[in-house]
């Protein structure tokens, strides 16, 4: 591949060579090569918390193919649903000396002092998606406070007791102590604090689990059969929650959040979910990309530099619903 | 081409495969083999994963992991099952961190708590398994999840909290991820408990109850042990195992996650098993434990590493466990059969050419049929009397075969009594300057009978040979003894590789296996004097105070050792080659001794010693009854000089009256004939013989201050 991109390339070249003799010099780029010397031959290795969803998925296929673009090295380490798993392939990393490690947190304290440990070995590392409290080089992913404070208000307008409503809704939670989750609640609850029109009957977490949300949902709509809303904190999980509404019969208003696979631009056209915000995996790789590319072209220390790209979400709704509100796996490999 | 075939059983040492085979260790062999490749493989593949950093890091891990299969492994030893560990980690974590982050406890607490927590869930289940005797797999699986639970609902209300704060203690830090010398603080610790578990388990009584436990359950509790107690404290420990990986995890890495140990009983199970311990109970070690936790680690390590994807690694994990388990079984099923064939391992003996026996020949071994006008002492009353002797009262000694000492009543020795019961198989024996009875007993060692009947161990074990794989310090087969005039005791160990019955198969082997040993009763000390004897037997002091003769048995040979003078330590054959098999050695009245010959030598298997390869094959193909044996059916007695001479011989042509000798004692004009398997005592007249001597009072004095 390499030898046939170069043979392309130096063709091009060539020819516009021939072609700039024949006519004007133009300007050559002079930063373009240095540019790409600096990235070329570098280690990135990507930590997911798993590689059987779509967001990890997502993201890899775009860096891949960046990785195979501008000639650094991606290396892939699942951590399979298991901290510690994610534990031991970080410090496995940090020893091989990588340039850049990229994370998706479990939770915010588990990677927090390993993170400390691998910048403090001089590797940059990226926090995608889940932060931990612990603020690396750089964040990418979604803004779950503002995730959280949208939920929230639609709940108050859909729901609200002023608008004739119950005011009863119920949030599934991921794990407790998820950035998903942490800061999510957390919005949620600041915004519905004190507002009278409000009240939140349950609150659990359904650790991603989609059979657990199910449950949870099935118990909390026994319980209270007078519930107006449900917001969920992630929509492969909340197939479930939506599920047990559906079972149950009744119109209750589920809000959730994810990539923005299509997957859930079905469940918002078959009535499993009414509004789904999406943080949109392929801009994130965008964003992650670029973050890399930034990274590695810096000489800055690790640590030294922080910063946070939060995603812009989108909002999936039956009325927004279009042909490139989600996205494709497949496509996005191809 | 024979020179070869010497060179080669000489030097190559065969045997040691068989000897190997016997060691339970050598069970970790599959799994060990299994670590190396494992090993091997990603050492090819990745070399970056050994180096130090990486290694100090898999170590840590290693800890905590090593930690819950050890758990593991003893609950498995003792026939349970412990599906809680995962489980139980977790509510070590969340205990840990809560004592830590949320209550600021001083570390010391904090470690007491978490162990306190682990001991009590392991007490539910031990109770439960243990007393009330339910299934360990349901008692457990439900403990895992009703734990499980408890972690889940502390995390709801806690989890939060504990993210939020990070502990301020250095130690707990240092508990977590600092290093001394270089190696990681949980590492260390892991050795720690691993060193003593091993000790426990292979050394200490605990161990043992758990293994017979686990072995059978009703054999134990029929040999007294306290199996409900066993039981429950197996569950207890392993829950403090559990607590205590839990307690390095958390310190590791403080995560209040819902993810942690979960699976980890799985993960556990499958090193546990993959390493050779059993799941049926009785079988294991901690290194079986350490080494599938090595294979298991590494394996899902080293994947991560490779970018193999959670859900193959898995399958890939199962696959390996799968094969390691049917190897295991397969070796397990197998290793007796491998063992049979392999053990007996012959070597190459050459003998000189036969001396005459003929009839009417010049020779002193010339067939007669002196023997055959031996009264009988004792017909059908008595199995196996192997030795006899006499005390200062004329009343006759004789073993048998059920581990007793028999009496019999002077003068007429028609009436007889159980003088002592001591168990195995009484062989030799010598009475010492106090009159007590010093018995050399087959599977036992060697004891002390006082005239007031009291029996006592005076040693079953001696110095173990350096470098050797059989554990030789017990006694195996303690043959006969003679006791220098300072009191020390000398006895021969005829075989350390067989058991009494089992003779014939040293016999085929025609090794070295057999030692002399020498008991020093002013320091109660034991000491292996000569080794690589071929079965020596008989003992018998020479009347200098300073050296004793000594048969070996399948040598065909008399020898005489000096423990003491100029020439201690010197070892010389006086009698070098015998027409048979000689047995026990005494002293005659007229100052020479008497050897039993307990069987004849045959050109056959005289020839075959010299083929070790047609002995092995035979071992190995040919049932044992068909096999070329020494010929035990002809036996007689000859006399030989303290210079070596042999003076006269004994027959019994019919082998009517006294078919076998082992060994013979010339008391007040008689010689007395003992044989290991006959049913009686042959008694004969000596008309030559001095009708006062009595060995007792020739060796000892008539008179002693004792009595």
């Amino acid at each position: 591949m390499k030898m046939l991109k170069c043979l392309a390339a130096s063709v091009v070249v060539g020819c516009m060579a021939l072609a700039g003799a024949s006519a004007q010099e133009g300007l050559k780029d002079e930063i373009r090569q240095p540019t790409l010397d600096m990235l070329k031959g570098k280690k990135v290795v990507f930590v997911p918390m798993s590689m059987s969803f779509d967001l990890p998925e997502g993201w890899a296929a775009v860096m891949q193919k960046d990785a195979e673009r501008r000639g650094y090295q991606l290396d892939i380490r699942d951590a399979n649903w298991s901290t510690d798993t994610g534990t031991r392939a970080i410090t496995q990393a940090i020893t091989e000396k990588p340039d850049i490690i990229v994370v998706q947190n479990f939770d915010v304290t588990s990677y927090a002092r390993t993170l400390k440990k691998a910048q403090d070995q001089g590797i940059k590392v990226v926090q995608v998606n889940m932060r931990s409290s612990y603020q690396t080089d750089a964040f990418v992913g979604a803004d779950w406070h503002g995730i959280g404070e949208y939920a929230a208000n639609r709940m108050l307008e859909v729901c609200g007791k002023d608008k004739g409503k119950s005011g009863k809704i119920a949030i599934v939670q991921g794990p407790a102590t998820a950035a998903a989750s942490v800061y999510q609640l957390n919005a949620i609850t600041a915004t519905l604090k004190d507002n009278p029109n409000i009240e939140i009957v349950s609150s659990q977490t359904g650790d991603w689990d989609q059979s657990k949300a199910r449950g949870i949902a099935q118990t909390v709509i026994q319980q209270n059969p007078d519930l107006c809303g449900i917001i969920g904190f992630w929509d492969v999980m909340d197939a479930g929650t939506g599920a047990a509404i559906q079972e149950s019969g009744k119109d209750i208003y589920l809000i959730t959040s994810g990539g923005g696979n299509k997957t859930a631009c079905q469940g918002v056209e078959n009535g499993t979910f009414d509004e789904v915000i999406s943080y949109d995996v392929p801009g994130q790789g965008r964003d992650l990309i670029s973050t890399i590319s930034i990274l590695l072209q810096s000489d800055k220390d690790a640590g030294e530099e922080k910063f946070v790209l939060y995603t812009p979400n989108k909002i999936i709704t039956k009325d927004s619903l279009g042909p490139e509100s989600c996205w494709d796996l497949d496509v996005l490999k191809g | 081409m024979e020179a070869v075939t010497q060179l080669y059983y000489r030097y190559f040492p065969e045997k040691v495969l068989g000897e190997v085979l016997t060691k339970r260790w050598s069970d970790n062999f599959v799994p060990a083999f299994a670590a190396l490749l494992v090993i091997g493989v990603f050492l090819v593949r990745d070399p970056a994963f050994f180096n130090l950093a990486s290694l100090t890091e898999t170590s840590r891990q290693l800890a905590e992991f090593s930690i819950v299969v050890v758990a593991m492994g003893i609950v498995l030893l003792a026939g349970g099952l412990d599906l809680s560990v995962g489980s139980v980690f977790a509510l070590a974590n969340i205990t840990a961190l809560i004592c830590m982050n949320l209550l600021g406890w001083p570390v010391w607490a904090t470690v007491c708590a978490t162990l306190a927590i682990g001991a009590l869930c392991g007490a539910v289940n031990g109770f439960l398994i243990g007393y009330l005797r339910i299934r360990a797999f349901l008692t457990t699986l439900v403990t895992l999840i009703i734990i499980r639970s408890i972690v889940d609902i502390i995390l709801l209300h806690y989890a939060v909290q504990i993210s939020a704060v990070f502990p301020d203690s250095e130690l707990w830090y240092f508990i977590g991820e600092g290093t001394v010398l270089g190696f990681p603080v949980s590492f260390l610790v892991a050795l720690v408990i691993i060193a003593a578990w091993h000790v426990c388990l292979t050394r200490a009584r605990f161990g043992w109850h758990l293994s017979a436990v686990g072995g059978g359950r009703r054999s134990a509790y029929n040999a007294g042990l306290n199996v409900k107690r066993t039981v429950f404290l197996t569950y207890v420990w392993s829950g403090v195992l559990a607590a205590t990986a839990g307690l390095f995890f958390a310190a590791r890495l403080g995560s209040a996650g819902s993810d942690t140990g979960v699976g980890l009983e799985i993960a556990a199970l499958t090193a546990a098993v993959l390493g050779g311990n059993s799941l049926g109970g009785g079988r294991g070690s901690v290194m079986k434990s350490i080494l599938g936790a090595i294979v298991v680690l590494i394996l899902t390590d080293s994947m991560v590493r490779v970018g193999i994807s959670g859900g193959i690694s898995s399958a890939i994990l199962g696959g390996v466990l799968l094969l390691v388990v049917a190897i295991d079984v397969r070796w397990l099923k197998n290793r007796h059969k491998i063992l049979n064939k392999v053990y007996v391992s012959p070597s190459y003996f050459r003998l000189p050419e036969m001396p005459e026996t003929a009839a009417g020949s010049d020779s002193p071994y010339a067939l007669n049929d002196r023997l055959r006008s031996v009264e009988l002492i004792g017909k059908g009353e008595i199995e196996g009397p192997e030795d006899v002797i006499f005390d200062r009262a004329d009343n006759l000694y004789c073993p048998n075969r059920h581990g007793d000492i028999v009496r019999f009543l002077a003068p007429d020795y028609r009436d007889w009594e159980i003088f002592a019961h001591i168990g195995g198989h009484p062989l030799g024996m010598a009475f010492d300057r106090d009159d007590n009875l010093n018995v050399c007993v087959g599977g036992m060692g060697l004891y002390r009978i006082s005239p007031d009947r009291r029996v006592e161990k005076l040693t079953d074990e001696t110095n173990r040979t350096f470098l050797s794989v059989i554990d030789d310090s017990r006694l195996k087969l303690a043959d006969d003894l003679d006791i220098a005039p300072d009191g020390r005791i000398f006895f021969s160990e005829a075989t350390i590789r067989y058991d009494m019955h089992d003779w014939a198969y040293d016999a085929l082997e025609s090794r070295g296996n057999g030692r002399l040993i020498c008991y020093d009763p002013r320091d109660r000390s034991t000491r292996t004097i000569l080794r690589d004897l071929q079965f020596p037997n008989g003992v018998c002091m020479a009347g200098d105070g300073q050296s004793f003769f000594f048969a070996e048995t399948w040598g065909c040979r008399i020898n005489r050792y000096w423990f003491d003078g100029p020439n201690k330590g010197r070892c010389e054959t006086v009698v070098p080659n015998l027409p048979g098999y000689p047995d026990n050695i005494n002293r005659a009245s007229d100052g020479n001794f008497w050897v039993a010959l307990v069987g004849m030598r045959s050109p056959a298997l005289d020839l075959a010693l010299r083929r070790p390869g047609l002995r092995k094959r035979m071992a190995t193909r040919v049932a044992r009854d068909e096999w070329l044996f020494p010929n035990i059916n002809t036996g007689c007695v000859l006399k030989f000089s303290a210079d070596g001479e042999v003076l006269e011989s004994y027959w019994d042509l019919g082998g009517v009256n006294h078919p076998m000798v082992t060994s013979m004692r010339e008391h007040k004009g008689h010689l007395y004939l003992g044989g290991l398997y006959n049913d009686r005592i042959g008694r004969l007249k000596l008309p030559d013989a001095d009708p006062e001597w009595a060995s007792q009072d020739f060796y000892w004095g008539r008179s002693n201050g004792g009595r």
